[in-house]
């Protein structure tokens, strides 16, 4: 079930908040934590959260009362379809499969709705074909 | 039975019957092996992949006053010019010396393949006979004179099946490896690919007239690492086998089968596409073309062992590899092709065309490579040993 992805960033204080718990028992959307770091400056989260839309907004209205710093986040991957060769280097390094080589034609797809933006393929890709958009997180 | 001559006439009136090889076995799977000896002249192959051992040799003309090169430079890229005056090799994986992540000889061959201007400079000695000492300029494929790759080892006859069991990503040649055998690569074209269509190179050899890069090319010699002593599964090899070196003009090649490649932490590659026609002179080849997926093995190499004696970890059928998923002791593991398999059909296809249309005649070889052939290591030696 995939629903809108976030991009949380936490002060240090707030680090030990209990935030998908609460967002899942009192607001009642699905959360799923994409990706998550901590350091000393406090810690950023990526996830998806699904869910009736009402309810979703409920939700990052409460991330935003906590004093969360709450982004939509934009950023995808961009493919070049000239330089792409359609090898399929990045179907098997992506984490969420958001690649696909169709059987059929035996082009690559890639589905921007599974696509967390993580970056893993555009190292990976041998026709430099991949790089991540500079939209980044919008609020 | 059929022979060279034969075929070509065939060719010339527009009656040779030409099939892909992913299309002369569906017909071989429905109508027998034997009607494909008798119906089909050619079946026409096709790869599309990583070919580092590549290069092209350009001779740039004469300045005024002349210069023996001695160092030369294509868009940063060092060229070997260790040759006569204004002669110099590009070699494809040589990087860029101001923009070594991404930039290299594959992408000055590309460069110049697609028509660009690219940037020469050059320095020498000076001699009494070529007293300039450097020279910089823009040259292109309009301006130089000879321009043709000559690639020691390309079309690999299979190779191996990359993972890593090691607890890091590995940046190899083979592309990127996630730890824990978290994906695995192959870069065969399969049932496409050349010299697993002809396994004993029963008609490729010197002087095969091929696809080369969109243009038309030739097997000039056994390509290096040239190998028969590999093990074999339903008569073809399972390991990297024979090879072939090629040569062709760059001009008349497109930058859609000749493409620069960054390997991240390995280097520069060039993506080169190969197809060969294969005529069915008899049953035994007829035999070859028809093989399928289910039949063609290779081993699975964990290179996280970095050595040249890597153990193989299990064999698997490139119809498995397709599938999108291979076992490893036990665990589902994703795989991903570091060869293009749409571009290695569309290979296939425009060769088959070429033939079709009369544009592309086969060429007996002019000579046949080894049979048997082993593969020697480099060990370090003493003057008196080696």
């Amino acid at each position: 079930m995939a629903g809108k992805k976030y991009h949380l960033a936490f002060t240090p204080e707030l680090v030990n908040e209990p935030i998908t718990f609460t967002l899942a028992r009192e607001h009642d959307v699905v959360v799923n934590i994409l990706r998550a770091e901590v350091t000393e400056h406090g810690g950023t989260l990526i996830m998806d959260i699904a869910g009736d839309d009402a309810k979703i907004d409920a939700a990052v209205a409460f991330l935003r009362s906590k004093g969360i710093d709450v982004r939509g986040l934009e950023r995808t991957v961009v493919r070049d379809l000239d330089r792409c060769t359609d090898c399929s280097m990045c179907v098997s390094v992506c984490p969420v499969k958001a690649y696909r080589l169709d059987r059929g034609t035996w082009e690559v797809q890639l589905d921007r709705h599974r696509c967390i933006a993580c970056g893993l393929c555009v190292d990976a890709c041998p026709a430099a074909a991949l790089r991540m958009d500079d939209v980044g997180p919008r609020a | 039975m059929r022979t060279y001559e034969e075929i070509n006439s065939r060719i010339e009136s527009g009656d040779a019957v030409v099939m892909t090889a992913e299309e002369v076995k569906a017909f071989a799977a429905e109508h027998g092996v034997e009607k494909v000896e008798r119906e089909v002249d050619v079946v026409t192959t096709g790869t599309f992949g990583a070919m580092c051992s590549s290069g092209a040799f350009v001779n740039f003309g004469h300045s005024e006053p002349p210069i023996k090169m001695a160092k030369v430079w294509l868009n940063d890229v060092p060229s070997y010019a260790g040759l006569a005056a204004v002669d110099a090799y590009i070699g494809a994986t040589e990087l860029s010396e101001s923009a070594p992540c991404g930039y290299g000889g594959a992408h000055v061959i590309e460069d110049l393949v697609g028509g660009k201007a690219v940037h020469l400079r050059a320095s020498a000695a000076g001699t009494d006979c070529y007293p300039r000492k450097d020279i910089d300029t823009y040259i292109s494929l309009r301006t130089v004179n000879q321009a043709y790759l000559y690639n020691p080892r390309n079309a690999y006859q299979n190779y191996a099946v990359a993972t890593n069991s090691s607890d890091r990503v590995l940046y190899t040649y083979m592309g990127k490896l996630l730890p824990h055998n978290g994906n695995a690569t192959f870069s065969s074209a399969g049932q496409l690919s050349p010299l697993l269509n002809d396994p004993q190179l029963l008609t490729i050899g010197m002087g095969t007239k091929i696809f080369l890069g969109g243009g038309i090319g030739y097997v000039s010699w056994e390509g290096t690492q040239y190998k028969t002593n590999v093990p074999v599964r339903n008569g073809l090899p399972v390991g990297a086998a024979r090879t072939l070196a090629v040569m062709g003009d760059l001009r008349g090649m497109s930058p859609e089968y000749v493409r620069g490649l960054y390997f991240t932490g390995y280097g520069c590659s060039l993506g080169l596409g190969i197809g060969i026609p294969i005529p069915i002179l008899n049953g035994e080849i007829a035999k070859a073309v028809s093989v399928t997926e289910d039949q063609i093995f290779a081993q699975v190499l964990d290179y996280s062992v970095q050595s040249r004696a890597r153990k193989p970890i299990r064999e698997v059928s490139y119809q498995e590899l397709r599938s999108g998923t291979i076992d490893i002791g036990g665990k589902e593991v994703r795989t991903s092709s570091l060869s293009s398999y749409r571009k290695a059909l569309k290979i296939a296809k425009e060769l088959k065309e070429w033939i079709e249309k009369g544009q592309f005649d086969l060429v007996r070889p002019a000579g046949e490579f080894p049979a048997e052939r082993s593969q020697k290591a480099l060990e370090v030696l003493s003057c008196e040993e080696a």
